[in-house]
């Protein structure tokens, strides 16, 4: 059963196309990256989904709900139940790890609530248990601007678990990290795929690491989706097609 | 070669390009110099003597700053020794602060509020420039002239002085304070929105915990400012206050050593919230 169906989805920015009529369907439980080069309409994708930007055309459905007719509360609920996570964290650096990881929560309290930061008993478990998960029980009530980049994503982590999402976007989660927090942080959005069964869907710039983690890839140029299939089936022509470039002149050949 | 200019004479290379507009500015500069050397040569001095009225301000400021000294009926404390007129000075003192700190306030919480409607990465633009451009007004026009102006209504006195200090305050720091929460991260916000934060929630959990410090220290600079203001006040709009005593000792009593004691408190003063102000930012800065 698909947990998001987008169809015919569009997209303007004044005159130019961001997106055009772009359509897709996500199984519950499915690691999917989206690759293209910078200006293909990616990260408009992910916004769109959760409403950060809002389309032009077209229709998202997740979880049986009309994404695009949503307004107010309806929406925050909706928002609720999709994770984010950002290439540069976007965390609030002056609290503490703790504080961020709760802020995960706020979309499923009372405004007054959220303001105050009175979080419930339950509340505050996940959030310790979410940390634990990630390895940061250590740095519970440190503040975020001490953290490293891996570890301030892992933060960013923690605060869509919280959420209890059924899905996680991620734009381009590490294009900021070095080599090995990279790893480190796309084997934990595998392990949450994997062990939680939260689908995954991540706009990557690296295609090697789109092959290796994804169960399937989505291949944007100029607004147009033009790969759609399994990581086998992306050979070097299919990987040129989606960059528009001559063969021989990418930098992973 | 390349078209490299040297100066004519010395045939050295020639690094500011000359304009038109630099000629102008060192034309204006010139004839203001000229001006000014002429004003000094031709001040009608009223048969002054030069040395002797500069000898005789020394000796004034060496009685106002070396034998400073209040008089007890100016304080309303007659025959109370030298004591009660420093706790009667202090009194009028606390007086003076407790304007400052009550116009601070009340300018402080009206700012905050709008200053969240103000800020371009908060509100629409229209909104944003609505408030901005209301509070620009209000920022042209000088503190004093405020009070002046509501003293019409209210009549010269305290209230005018609280009304029109307030109004300026919150022309000060509205423009501040928006301003800091315009340096906030954009993403931040983005982040928040996406888990369904409500813009309340958005304000208390991400932009006032990010921009507080900078907060803090406005709120205390224009605290300082009011300070002196309400000195100003006091003896300008009849506020009440230390400054009033000023006024008297200057224009009326002409006793310079009042003026030298009144004016070392005043410095007192200043200086405690300098200190105060640099403890207060050591202790939220102290993880920057």
């Amino acid at each position: 059963m698909a947990l998001l169906e987008v169809e015919r989805l569009t997209k303007f920015y004044g005159d130019s196309r961001a997106l055009s009529d772009v359509t897709f369907k996500i199984k519950k439980g499915q690691f999917v990256a989206v690759i293209g080069p910078s200006g293909s309409g990616k990260t408009t994708l992910i916004r769109c989904i959760n409403r950060l930007i809002d389309a032009s055309d077209g229709s998202i459905r997740y979880d049986k709900e009309d994404i695009l007719a949503l307004k107010g509360a309806a929406l925050r609920h909706a928002r609720a139940k999709i994770g984010m996570i950002f290439q540069h964290y976007n965390l609030v650096y002056r609290l503490t790890v703790i504080e961020n990881v709760l802020h995960g929560r706020l979309g499923y309290k009372s405004s007054i609530a959220g303001v105050l930061g009175m979080y419930t008993e339950e509340e505050k478990t996940k959030a310790v248990e979410v940390l634990q998960l990630l390895g940061l029980e250590d740095y519970v009530y440190r503040r975020c601007d001490q953290l490293s980049g891996g570890q301030k994503q892992r933060v960013g982590i923690a605060r869509a678990l919280v959420q209890d999402p059924r899905m996680i976007l991620c734009d381009e989660p590490i294009s900021s990290l070095d080599p090995s927090s990279a790893k480190i942080i796309m084997d934990y959005l595998r392990r949450i795929q994997k062990d939680l069964g939260i689908t995954i869907l991540v706009n990557l710039h690296q295609v090697d690491v789109a092959k290796r983690y994804a169960e399937r890839i989505l291949g944007f140029n100029a607004g147009h989706l033009v790969f759609d299939g399994p990581p086998s089936e992306l050979n070097k022509k299919r990987i040129h097609e989606i960059y528009g470039t001559e063969a021989g002149e990418l930098i992973i050949d | 070669m390349t078209a490299v200019k040297r100066n004519l004479r010395t045939g050295r290379i020639i690094v500011k390009r000359p304009t038109a507009a630099k000629r102008w500015v060192n034309v204006v500069l010139l004839v203001l110099l000229a001006l000014t050397i002429w004003g000094f040569l031709t001040i009608e001095t009223k048969g002054t003597d030069l040395g002797k009225a500069t000898v005789d301000t020394i000796r004034y400021f060496g009685i106002m700053f070396g034998r400073p000294a209040g008089v007890d009926t100016h304080f309303g404390v007659s025959g109370a020794g030298s004591w009660g007129v420093f706790t009667a000075a202090l009194r009028l003192l606390l007086v003076t602060l407790a304007l400052a700190f009550l116009t601070t306030l009340v300018g402080a919480i009206i700012a905050l509020i709008l200053g969240l409607l103000a800020a371009r990465n908060l509100t629409n633009t229209r909104t944003s420039n609505i408030i901005k451009g209301f509070v620009a007004v209000i920022r042209a026009v000088p503190t004093v002239l405020w009070v002046l102006i509501f003293a019409i209504g209210a009549g010269l006195g305290a209230v005018a002085a609280v009304i029109g200090m307030s109004f300026h305050t919150v022309g000060y720091l509205l423009k501040a304070y928006s301003e800091s929460f315009e340096e906030l991260d954009e993403g931040v916000i983005d982040a928040l929105r996406a888990s369904g934060a409500s813009w309340l929630q958005i304000v208390f959990q991400a932009v006032l915990p990010s921009s507080a410090t900078y907060l803090l220290s406005w709120t205390f600079i224009r605290f300082e400012i009011n300070f002196a203001v309400a000195v100003a006040m006091g003896a300008a709009a009849g506020a009440g206050g230390i400054g009033f005593n000023l006024f008297m000792a200057a224009g009326y009593f002409f006793d310079i050593s009042e003026i030298g004691f009144i004016t070392y408190l005043i410095l007192a003063v200043a200086l405690i919230m300098e200190l105060v102000a640099t403890q207060l930012k050591k202790r939220y800065h102290i993880h920057d």
